[in-house]
């Protein structure tokens, strides 16, 4: 965890857009209460623009009804919402207990080396961006990587190489 | 030793889809079910002795009975699919693999508590299961087992999923329901409970995914079908997710009660070759650590973690061996717990946060007895006096290593940093 | 009264408030459970960890005293081994990440932090890492200031702007020993009672823009008094300090507690009213153009009420009962008409449906209940017959405007009597100072017919006279508060039963059937 409330303004106001209007109002109705839409639609917006500025959170408050810190607080809270724009490959390495016994270091190591940026960073180019992340629920194939929301099993430096060379 | 109750359908090609779920036997149950009234399907499930597969152990049909009867609210069902304890890796197995047992498992539930509205909350890690998950609900909405009149009833069934976002907490029942009510994942103070003053302020009934899957075996087969497994106490099977310096690491369906080292050697393969056990993890990274010694008297039940100061928790199995650092894989889990402390609790907040400096500071070789002292003082200072377990799911473990692997600890004072290669 | 329960703390025997918490409970018979996150009026939240106490066969047997309810028999442990060990821990966890930087900070004095350091922890710091950095100084809007490091998250500031005011500015963001209170970039403090997170804070990571750095809290003497600044009748410490070769000065407001008027709270603006009370007083009598001493002045008063035809006095809404009362005794013995024409203390509109009244003014029911005339033909009809008017405090331009007001001036004897220079008192011909309410006693009746009492709080180093005594100098009967009461019990009939001496501090509920207009 690091400090996520240096919140990022686009300058520009932002919407939905149709096919993410459409499905709020799907969604809106599943919930007695439309603050329950504050996760789904910072989803809807992470999914639409790939992270989440100050003026996406205005928006989902004013839509929603609610006050903006409440939405600032879930998307500081919930660490997988990007609060600022990640690479077009956005790689997760578990760090957690099992990835850890069987070498997440190695492969964050390689990844440094690699495409030069360290956890936390967005390469120069905008192709990757680096993240350790706790427990993604994969142990039994320890260690494992998630890239743009896909998963990598019993991954190592060599698997990882040929992956890299698939992202282009 | 394996069986296949839960995971009986894990290796059939495509049996999330409904179609081939169904050849299987998916739904068969719901035939039984509208026969029944619902309070015999509560003493079924608390016949059985089901208990909530989430990691706290309470019998499940109990916890049903705990909704208020004469009510004026609607109820809700929560199913926790936030599996975030690390080690646990079961629950993802039903959701990708056999999703149609756990919306079986739904219905049946629904039925029993008399519910209409259920919420999946599935962590937000789960990319692609959740695309799964919510194909196969939506195969059963057109199937007609759920939505207006569902399985053909005069009973309204949704079953709506809820993305978590990444936040360990939110597997704590009453963080998840505040998540779904669109907050921040902070635990609430109990009482009330959840099955009092729940979601949404209504009566609410949260159960893991496993449980929930777990009740078309026992309605198809009955609770002493169920019983026939484990042991008195701790009965059924459970799927076991074994991981860590093992041989085979993996997802395995069990029967409570087996001798855990036999477990580790005969299941799972072992240790690697020439490696020497030096202690295993027995229930989810929250759970006191077992020595090689512990290890060789326990068994895979509730009971006989309890006899030997742990706990059964989620099943997730870990293996350690001699090639370890403790210190390191102490500071790895009070990384973990202090990044997901949920910031509420003073304790929790300030204390997990001190405990991590402290034990860099010992891995930087720059400790000393009195900092291992004072990291055990903290445990007990931390230790329940919070909202939540969170704070306890740290220090009980790290008080675990801090006791049964000190000289570790006091290694890296007296070595300083130079014995040792920092991480 | 609520029903009684017995319950033991610490094996002894008390009698408690049934349906209470156990921290209001126990704390009314005097006994303190230390708390930090709990306040009566934002409700229980359980997070500061520091109101754990034990229950003796309690299943837990460790509670926050906050959220558990006080039932007949309970057995609440505080002075027990466990317990003060648990006080102590919690206070060390608080204090771990904290600047301790006291000596700069604006609450030490009355910090909670302090207090409970000093009272239940008393260790020395075992703090040997670096600590959690967080930002300072930031500004949150409507003066308030945020120390991120200095907060202990107890999250009252945010409770409060969700609960109370239903702004919501306010929120705790990130997780984790990161969490920190802030704002939505863009979205400040904008809500008319935004200062009160100042006083809730129970430690000194909100401050106010005006008061910080300007005394130290111990240095201060906290008064009470009541708000004068609308028709509601806040209940509000003046602290104040008279600093050596300097005059006693009013630096702040702060709500004072009164369930049946406020509550713990008061609006930004009548906090910020203390300034008033500071500033742009009138200390020199004017005669004719001229300063000049009080006794002259008064005679020069005197000298224009005997050659006066047609007098027309107009007293404030803003006055006192006691001092309505003596200038209407004075008014009939002078054969003069009184008004009580102030329809521009009304701002109609601006209030809302929780402290802040569309009446600026403090005392208006109280013209009422003297049966002062306060309507616009009546003083139109007495002021086109005047020769001389009488102004009491009554900032006449506020209603009639100031063109309107030279115009008076141009064809009558204008005097004013007042505290405070205002357009008025600049164009008055005699012009005499007098107290304002810090600085003297008196009783006034809020909105809600709530009559209550204040007494002096400010001794400026040349007191100065009262409007009652001013009046008595110029020849009114009533000389004192106690002569304006014997008075007030017998012709005005919904006081008569008031005791004056006797007035409790939450003030009386005058109910309508008591209110009647004045007889004679």
């Amino acid at each position: 965890m690091s400090d996520r409330s240096q919140l990022i303004e686009t300058g520009t106001p932002f919407t939905f857009d149709a096919q993410r209007d459409a499905e709020f109002e799907r969604l809106v109705k599943r919930y007695p209460t439309r603050e329950s839409m504050i996760l789904p639609s910072l989803w809807l917006v992470q999914e639409q623009e790939g992270w989440i500025s100050a003026e996406a959170m205005a928006y989902i408050a004013d839509r929603i009804g609610t006050f903006a810190s409440k939405v600032f607080e879930a998307a500081t809270f919930y660490t997988m919402y990007n609060l600022r724009p990640m690479g077009k490959y956005h790689i997760c390495v578990c760090r957690t207990l099992s990835c850890y016994l069987l070498g997440k270091q190695e492969i964050v190591d390689f990844l440094n080396r690699e495409i030069g940026i360290k956890p936390g960073e967005v390469s120069s180019d905008k192709m990757f961006s680096l993240e350790e992340v706790e427990c993604l629920g994969h142990c039994g194939s320890a260690p494992v990587v998630q890239v743009n929301g896909e998963f990598y099993e019993n991954m190592d430096v060599e698997k990882l190489k040929e992956l890299l060379a698939t992202l282009n | 030793m394996e069986v296949k109750i839960l995971s009986a359908k894990f290796d059939i090609e495509g049996a999330h889809n409904i179609e081939v779920a169904k050849e299987h036997g998916a739904y068969a149950t719901l035939d039984k079910l509208f026969t029944m009234d619902p309070a015999e399907v509560t003493t079924i499930v608390k016949d059985s002795g089901l208990r909530g597969r989430g990691g706290a152990g309470f019998p499940a049909g109990l916890k049903w009975s705990f909704l208020p009867k004469d009510l004026d609210k609607p109820v809700y069902l929560c199913v926790n699919s936030d599996e975030s304890e690390p080690a646990t890796f079961k629950d993802r197995y039903i959701l990708v693999r056999d999703p149609h047992m756990l919306i079986e498992g739904i219905i049946i539930c629904c039925y029993a508590i008399n519910c209409q509205d259920t919420y999946i909350y599935i962590r937000g890690e789960y990319t692609s299961q959740v695309k799964i998950l919510q194909a196969a609900i939506d195969e059963a909405y057109a199937a007609g087992y759920l939505g207006e009149k569902a399985c053909g009833q005069d009973f309204r069934i949704d079953v709506t999923v809820h993305r978590g976002a990444g936040a360990y907490v939110c597997g704590e029942e009453t963080a998840l329901l505040e998540s779904i009510e669109g907050k921040k994942g902070q635990p609430r103070s109990k009482p009330p409970f959840p099955a009092v003053e729940g979601l949404y302020g209504c009566p609410t009934i949260i159960n893991n995914v496993q449980t929930i899957a777990s009740l078309p075996f026992i309605l198809a087969q009955g609770a002493d079908a169920y019983k026939a497994h484990g042991t008195e106490k701790s009965s059924g099977t459970h799927l076991f997710g074994i991981s860590g310096l093992v041989q085979k690491p993996g997802m395995y369906e069990l029967p409570l009660g087996l001798p855990l080292l036999e477990v580790l050697d005969k299941v799972a393969g072992g240790l690697r070759e020439g490696r020497t056990l030096k202690g295993v993890i027995p229930g989810g990274s929250s759970t006191p650590v077992l020595t090689p010694e512990e290890a060789q008297t326990v068994t895979l039940d509730y009971e006989s973690m309890a006899e030997h100061n742990t706990m059964f928790g989620s099943g997730g199995i870990v293996v350690l061996d001699d090639t370890v650092d403790i210190v390191k894989l102490v500071e790895n889990l009070i990384y973990f717990y202090h990044h997901e402390s949920c910031g509420q609790c003073t304790p929790c907040r300030e204390g997990l946060g001190w405990m991590l400096k402290i034990v860099k500071k010992i891995i930087r070789g720059e400790g000393s007895t009195k900092d291992i002292d004072l990291l055990l003082e903290l445990c007990d200072n931390i230790e329940m006096k919070t909202v939540c377990v969170l704070s306890a799911a740290c220090t009980m473990p790290v008080r675990s290593y801090l006791n049964k692997f000190r000289h570790e600890f006091e290694a890296y004072v007296a070595g300083g940093a130079s014995s040792q290669s920092a991480m | 009264m609520a029903e009684k329960i017995k319950l033991f703390v610490n094996g002894q025997e008390v009698e408690v408030e049934s349906g209470k918490n156990l921290v209001d409970a126990i704390g009314a018979v005097g006994i303190e459970i230390p708390h930090l996150c709990y306040h009566p009026a934002l409700g229980a939240d359980g997070n500061c960890r520091m109101c754990l106490v034990g229950i003796e066969d309690g299943r837990p047997p460790l509670v926050p005293a906050c959220k558990t309810r006080a039932v007949e028999g309970m057995k609440v442990q505080l002075d027990t081994d466990k317990i003060r060990k648990i006080q102590r821990d919690v206070m060390e966890f608080e204090l771990v990440n904290h600047p301790v930087d006291c000596p700069v900070c604006d609450q030490a004095g009355e910090c909670k932090l302090q207090d409970y350091y000093m009272q239940y922890d008393g260790q020395k710091s075992r703090m040997s890492v670096p600590q959690v950095r967080k930002a300072k100084h930031l500004d949150f809007g409507c003066g308030v200031i945020h120390d991120q490091e200095r907060c202990i998250l107890c999250a009252r500031c945010v409770r409060f702007t969700r609960m109370i005011t239903k702004t919501g500015e306010l929120g705790i963001v990130n997780r984790t020993d990161y969490a920190r209170v802030t704002i939505f970039p863009g979205r400040p403090l904008a809500n008319r009672y935004a200062l009160n997170v100042v006083d809730l804070c129970p430690v000194g990571a909100m401050t106010s823009q005006d008061f910080r750095f300007k005394q130290r809290a111990w240095f201060l003497t906290k008064s009470k008094s009541i708000c004068h600044g609308c028709a509601k009748g806040c209940n509000i410490f003046i602290d104040h300090n008279r600093e050596k070769y300097k005059d006693d000065i009013i630096y702040r407001f702060r709500p004072r507690l009164n369930e049946q008027i406020n509550g713990y709270f008061m609006c930004d603006e009548g906090r910020m009213s203390y300034k008033l009370e500071n500033e742009q007083r009138l200390t020199k009598p004017v005669l004719n153009g001229k300063v000049a001493d009080f006794g002259t002045t008064v005679e020069g008063i005197r000298r224009a009420l005997s050659q006066a035809q047609k007098m027309l006095f107009v007293v404030s809404p803003n006055c006192s009962l006691e001092e309505m009362r003596a200038i209407q005794q004075f008014a009939a013995s002078q054969n003069a008409t009184l008004s009580g024409y102030s329809d521009g203390y009304i701002k109609q509109g601006d209030g809302d449906d929780y402290l802040i009244q569309d009446d600026k003014s403090a005392n208006r029911a109280g013209l009422e209940l003297l049966g002062i005339d306060s309507s616009k033909t009546g003083f139109e009809t007495a002021v086109a017959e005047a020769d001389l008017l009488i102004s009491f405090q009554n900032d006449l331009t506020r209603t009639l405007g100031a063109e309107a007001c030279n115009q008076l001036k141009e064809r009558m004897v204008l005097i004013s009597i007042g505290s405070h220079e205002d357009s008025l008192t600049q164009m008055a011909a005699i012009m005499l100072p007098v107290a304002s309410y810090s600085e003297k006693d008196g009783t006034i009746v809020n909105a809600d017919r709530i009559l209550q009492r204040y007494a002096v709080a400010v001794e400026k180093n040349a007191p100065p006279v009262t409007l009652i005594q001013a009046v008595a100098q110029l020849g009114g009967e009533i000389t004192s508060l106690e002569s304006a009461w014997d008075d007030l019990n017998t012709v005005v009939a919904g006081l008569n039963k008031v005791d004056f001496a006797q007035i409790p501090e939450q003030g009386l509920a005058l109910t309508d059937s008591e209110v009647s207009n004045v007889a004679a």
